[in-house]
């Protein structure tokens, strides 16, 4: 995130007025419960961590595709690929996500992606990819349960499943093994969108559940700071 | 149009897909034929990319093909008709990856209308050398080894198979790669004083094939678990000995067998093992003829001989955790003693004293764990120190 230069003055301005008036102000609880703040961190860390085996994971599997599947430029066309969930989105749109939309949607996301690659069962892969795979899921498990944990912090409720509608990415009978490559491959690149745009939700999430100062902070900007 | 992105660039790459609108793709492009072959090596291919009339303005014209990213020359291809342009690959090598080579058909933009996975190589060659063991006679763990050609360029399955030899019926193995790639690990329900068969099948794409069988009995192939609470000592002040004591392991303790153990010994800088063999069904042996003042490494590992009144030895087990000890340091002559090594230290013997000395070491190097001899020779040891110091020449009497 960039700050405009007049950003840091109002804020660096703002915060010796805080320091000032802090003895005027009324005792903040800084005791007690610490809030959804640790979790939501630790959501973050999580998916940074995600995005960082993903690389390594990806890598590999696409030699093991190969070419031109591992080659930086592959621009194939998106078949059938409309049941993955899609990162991408408008950027007004994505600003004005309330909480419990911005955490549903990733809950959903990779709930979704988690069944996906479980399915990726590539019966010639090496058991060395089919370790990694089985380890790259396992994390994602973790970070799922992390975003419940937020989400339960924060009183909201988890998506339930409707049945019926399990994520089936079943290809049919007539699908060949270069259209399964393929999938193979979107799976992969939605799965590295999600996680770059996750990091963007829970750093927003995490400024917007800064400890109660940051609101006298606020307050403070309006008289003209 | 079709910029170099990596996989930071992802947003970017969104934003273009969003202002082209997606495209769509599949059976209503192109499609190749034959789909997803098998192809034994050097073997020719002739493949054809049909373009469907649907689309318009779609023809043939322009196509090209690609290989595993790598284009086509030209002249390999030619049109068949106004939709469809064929290919013909001759002398194929074997596939790149296991995953099939991707040849791809491209239109004259460049973007992919379809693609097919081409699998190259050989059959399976014959696994052999299948070697088992049981460890307490619970389980059956199995190795072999693959045939060497067609196991690289296509994903190879294999498959362990058993069965008891009367009774007919094909068992799988189920657990692999337990010790390496080529293994397998029977946990439960093997029977005992009935032989098994035992194979391997390899298969591919390409073929099958079946190694020997192999006839064994779980009896006779029985290892244990090393033995455990290895101890080493020294002996008193001896400086060249140590006293290394064991338990026999307890998994084999209500099986009628006898252990056999050996011990194997280094100095701690040296790789160079020295093995004591023929350790027959006893829980202690002294090691002697050490450098004094050395730290040394001991192992000891057993194998259960003679399981159920079988006259056949077992396999052995694996070496136990390497315990240290340190032989004490050798003591110095009084001043003017002479030379510092212990034994050339010793005054000039007497020739009884020699020969004696020559007998013991003799009895020692045959039967290092001789009891007998040892008690002698030590009292002889412990003897020769002290006159060595009061530099008294007498024998003992016992001699």
């Amino acid at each position: 995130m960039d700050l405009r230069a007049g950003d840091s003055w109002g804020m660096l301005a703002c915060l010796c007025t805080v320091l000032w008036q802090l003895p005027a102000v009324p005792a903040l609880n800084r005791t007690g419960d610490p809030g959804p703040g640790p979790s939501i961190q630790k959501t973050y860390d999580l998916t940074r961590y995600l995005e960082h085996q993903l690389r390594s994971l990806a890598g590999t599997y696409l030699n093991y595709l190969g070419p031109p599947f591992n080659e930086p430029d592959f621009n194939p066309p998106r078949l059938g690929v409309e049941t993955l969930p899609k990162a991408t989105v408008n950027l007004e749109v994505w600003r004005s996500l309330n909480d419990k939309l911005r955490l549903t949607q990733n809950y959903e996301a990779y709930s979704h992606l988690l069944c996906y690659l479980r399915g990726l069962n590539r019966q010639a892969a090496t058991a060395e990819l089919r370790r990694s795979l089985a380890h790259f899921c396992t994390s994602l498990q973790g970070l799922l349960g992390s975003i419940a944990g937020v989400m339960a912090a924060l009183g909201y409720p988890l998506p339930q499943p409707l049945p019926g509608t399990e994520p089936t990415w079943a290809p049919g009978p007539a699908h060949s093994d270069f259209l399964q490559k393929m999938d193979d491959f979107w799976l992969l690149k939605e799965l590295q969108t999600w996680l770059w745009r996750s990091a963007k939700d829970f750093n927003r999430l995490k400024k917007k559940m800064q400890p109660p100062a940051t609101a006298v902070t606020l307050h403070l900007e309006a008289r003209g700071f | 149009m079709y910029k170099s992105w990596g996989w930071s660039n992802v947003r970017e790459r969104k934003e273009e897909d969003e202002e082209r609108g997606e495209k769509e793709w599949g059976e209503d492009t192109a499609v190749i034929s034959p789909q997803d072959p098998t192809l034994l090596i050097g073997s020719s291919l002739q493949a054809t990319c049909s373009v469907h009339g649907d689309t318009p303005g779609a023809t043939a014209e322009g196509l090209y093909w690609t290989l595993n990213g790598r284009r086509l020359p030209p002249e390999l291809s030619r049109m068949l008709n106004a939709s469809t342009m064929a290919l013909a690959l001759a002398n194929l090598n074997g596939s790149r990856q296991q995953s099939g080579d991707n040849l791809v058909c491209h239109a004259r933009d460049g973007s992919i209308l379809a693609g097919s996975c081409l699998y190259v190589g050989l059959p399976p060659e014959k696994p052999f050398n299948i070697s088992c063991w049981s460890r307490n006679m619970k389980d059956l763990t199995c190795r072999w080894t693959p045939g060497t050609h067609g196991e690289t360029f296509l994903h190879t399955n294999y498959s362990l198979k058993y069965k008891l030899r009367w009774y007919g019926q094909d068992n799988t193995c189920e657990e692999y790669h337990t010790v390496g790639p080529h293994s397998c690990h029977i946990p439960k329900d093997l029977a005992l004083f009935t032989p098994y068969e035992i194979w391997v099948e390899a298969t591919n794409r390409l073929g099958s094939a079946r190694s020997d069988v192999l006839t064994l009995d779980i009896l006779d192939v029985v290892t244990t678990d090393p033995p455990p609470d290895v101890h080493v000592s020294r002996v008193g002040g001896l400086e060249d000995q140590l006293s290394v004591r064991w338990v026999s392991p307890p998994a084999l303790k209500d099986f009628l067998f006898q252990a056999k153990y050996q011990i194997r010994y280094r100095v701690e800088d040296s790789v160079d093992w020295k093995v004591v063999d023929d350790v027959s069904n006893q829980t202690s042996c002294r090691l002697a003829g050490l450098k004094p003042g050395t730290v040394y490494f001991v192992q000891v590992r057993c194998n259960p001989f003679g399981i159920y009144g079988s006259k056949k030895a077992g396999i052995w087990s694996e070496w136990s955790h390497p315990t240290a000890a340190s032989t004490p340091r050798s003591e110095r002559p009084g001043p003017g003693g002479g030379a510092c090594e212990p034994r050339g230290g010793e005054p000039s013997s007497g020739p009884v004293r020699r020969e004696l000395k020559q007998f013991l070491g003799w009895l020692k190097k045959h039967a290092y764990c001789s009891n007998l001899s040892f008690r002698l020779y030590d009292q002889w040891r412990a003897w020769m120190q002290k006159s060595h110091k009061t530099r008294n020449q007498v024998l003992p009497d016992k001699l």
